[in-house]
């Protein structure tokens, strides 16, 4: 398992485990995550890779029954560390679902102002902060007239998109993205990993993705996590994208990213 | 070249219920006939119209529905046939019995109608007096106060019991669930009685519109807890998880995120809970000692509602007083309509604003 320490690792999970309940369900996940770098994960459906996104933001631990162990040091500090408000630990890195989730009471422009409002902070110049958050998410042109509309009024993959302008309102130091393309055409896709390459100028990124493609053109790093039969899923191979599609290490590895599993 | 397309007339607006002529002259008779057969049968024989209905035309309509059905669209017919029968009959059944009641009481009530009955108190009434003379204000304030006051406590109460059970993830929370159910059953007799026995027995306190208000607070807490903690139940875990991704305590994603979801629902729970204690009696004979002047003070002193003049008027039982009873019971009807429709239009569904035009 190739091992990738930068010294300016902005991000990292020092082994992390994690149980629902009396379930092991990921175990001794170590990775690192550098500055202003994506960082896709990969892996079959139920190896843990969303379980895994939520506990650097710990929003794991609002699940019932959840367990962890181990350490997520943002900058060198332990997000878990005693006296850490998770509230803050949000606020500085921010995440977007796997499904849209805009708030279905507020119109668009509410909803980016929704962040800064729900983490008590103050809206000064509230119309530049929308268009550009909206800019970056590369959805202005089409929701410009009609920001007063309600959110729900816009289509699934414009719905993501505001999430996304949403979650950059906060200017967040990390932006984890659960399979953020998951339900999107094509084009929004397109949109959406353009996106993400612009933004990672001034943002750690980690995503999830099921799609092989968009892992190779987004991530300059990736990690490959697999949980084998009845076994806590686990990091079988980590190093950079470039190594992990067209190098593997692992034989399981090849095997995924070729197609050839199950 | 562009091409014209031959507008084309609809052949039948629904196929798939192959209509023409000689299938809807069917399903027609399987509509009528059994009706008329079974209004002649009776008729003729002077049977019981209860009789009729139930022995002769119930299952002539399901025999002839269920033929029809069947020859038309085989199994799948049969069933439909024998499951709309048996939905039309009984809505038909439940709406003829609601709409009796509120017909007696407007027939009867809509006579006692009249300015004085609205504006005037029952003071030097008595049961002979012309119907002219004297009135329920002096209720209707009694009843708005008491219910109110009631409205007020409880409705915190209830919400916040609902927030308990709903957003917290205390070890109590089925107790105090099983604990509001079982008192959602609670006869309301015994909620008076609890009132009078510790607290007008024991000389606490005199009969008044606290008394009242507080033997109606637990039949009124459990409605308003459980519609609540519905209305909360509902809004989408999406959405919390939204609301503290960004970085929300708990209480702004409460305060901004589920409870602005949750509104319209709440809004119900406070109307159910109204609607559950506006026309409660037996504990209000209890605890409330009724008067025939005006008094606009809960905290002491006798004190009249809708409920206790309804039932006083009642068992007065000379022609006059039933027909203020009916009068009573026609505000009682009013008196809810109007809270539903201010608290919706107030608190219900607020749409976001759509702009009219865009240009
Ligand atoms: N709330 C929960 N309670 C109990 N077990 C859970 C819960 N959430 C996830 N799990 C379990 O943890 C394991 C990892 O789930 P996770 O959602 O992280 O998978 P995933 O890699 O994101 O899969 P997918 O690609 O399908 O999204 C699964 O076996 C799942 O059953
Ligand atoms: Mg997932």
């Amino acid at each position: 398992m190739t091992q990738l320490i930068t010294p300016q690792a902005h991000l990292r999970s020092e082994d992390i485990n994690v149980w629902f309940g009396e379930r092991h369900v990921l175990s001794d996940v170590n990775l690192t995550f550098p500055e202003n770098q994506v960082t896709a994960l990969i892996g079959p459906s139920g190896c843990g890779k969303s379980t895994f996104i939520r506990t650097l933001n710990r929003m794991h631990e609002l699940i019932p029954g959840a367990g962890l162990s181990g350490a997520v040091l943002l900058d060198g500090q332990d997000i878990y560390g005693d006296g850490v408000n998770p509230v803050d630990v949000r606020i500085k890195i921010g995440m977007v679902f796997q499904k849209p989730n805009p708030f279905p009471t507020m119109s668009i422009k509410e909803n980016i102002l929704s962040g800064l409002k729900l983490s008590g902070r103050k809206v000064t110049n509230a119309d530049e902060l929308v268009e550009t958050s909206l800019r970056r998410a590369s959805i202005w042109n089409e929701v410009k007239d009609r920001l007063n509309e309600p959110a729900i009024s816009l289509s699934g993959g414009q719905q993501q998109r505001l999430c996304i302008a949403r979650s950059l309102a906060m200017e967040p130091q990390v932006l984890l993205m659960d399979e953020p393309c998951s339900a999107l055409d094509p084009g929004s896709t397109r949109r959406i990993e353009e996106t993400i390459e612009e933004i990672s100028e001034s943002m750690t990124i980690v995503i999830v993705t099921h799609n092989m493609q968009q892992a190779q053109r987004v991530s300059q790093q990736t990690a490959f996590f697999l949980a084998e039969d009845g076994n806590p899923g686990t990091v079988v191979e980590f190093g950079a994208t470039e190594d992990v599609f067209n190098r593997p290490i692992d034989p399981r590895t090849n095997d995924y990213v070729n197609g050839h599993f199950g | 070249m562009a091409q014209v397309i031959a507008a084309k007339t609809r052949p039948t607006s629904a196929p798939w219920k192959r209509r023409n002529s000689r299938n809807i002259l069917l399903v027609t008779l399987a509509s009528v006939l059994p009706a008329a057969v079974a209004a002649a049968v009776t008729v003729l024989l002077g049977l019981d119209g209860a009789i009729g209905l139930l022995v002769l035309f119930v299952p002539l309509q399901l025999i002839a529905s269920v033929g029809i059905g069947g020859y038309l669209f085989k199994k799948r017919g049969r069933q439909d046939a024998a499951l709309i029968v048996f939905t039309v009959f009984f809505t038909v059944l439940v709406a003829v019995l609601l709409s009796s009641v509120l017909v007696a009481v407007f027939e009867a009530g809509l006579r006692m109608m009249r300015w004085s009955f609205i504006s005037q108190n029952a003071t030097y009434i008595s049961p002979t007096t012309s119907l002219d003379y004297g009135g329920l204000g002096h209720a209707v304030l009694g009843s708005i106060l008491v219910v109110g006051f009631t409205t007020l406590v409880t409705v915190p109460l209830g919400i916040g019991v609902a927030i308990y059970l709903t957003e917290s993830r205390a070890s109590g929370r089925n107790f105090i669930r099983s604990l509001i159910q079982s008192m959602s059953g609670l006869p309301s007799v015994v909620s008076g009685l609890f009132i009078y026995s510790a607290m007008i027995v024991t000389h606490w306190s005199g009969q008044s519109g606290i008394t009242g208000s507080l033997a109606l607070m637990p039949l009124m807490l459990p409605t308003v807890a459980r519609v609540c903690e519905e209305a909360l139940r509902l809004v989408p875990t999406d959405l919390r998880s939204a609301a503290l991704g960004l970085g929300a305590p708990n209480y702004r994603m409460f305060l901004q995120v589920v409870l602005p979801a949750a509104k319209s629902g709440i809004v119900t729970a406070v109307l159910l809970g109204v609607a559950r204690i506006i026309g409660e009696t037996a504990p209000l004979l209890l605890t409330v000692n009724p008067s025939a002047g005006t008094n606009l003070n809960i905290f002491a002193g006798q004190i009249e509602t809708l409920p206790t003049y309804l039932f006083g008027n009642l068992s007065l039982s000379t022609d006059y007083s039933v027909q203020r009873a009916w009068g009573a019971a026609l505000i009682v009807l009013f008196l809810v309509l109007i809270i539903f429709t201010l608290t919706r239009a107030i608190g219900g569904n607020k749409q976001l604003k759509t702009p009219k035009k865009r240009k």
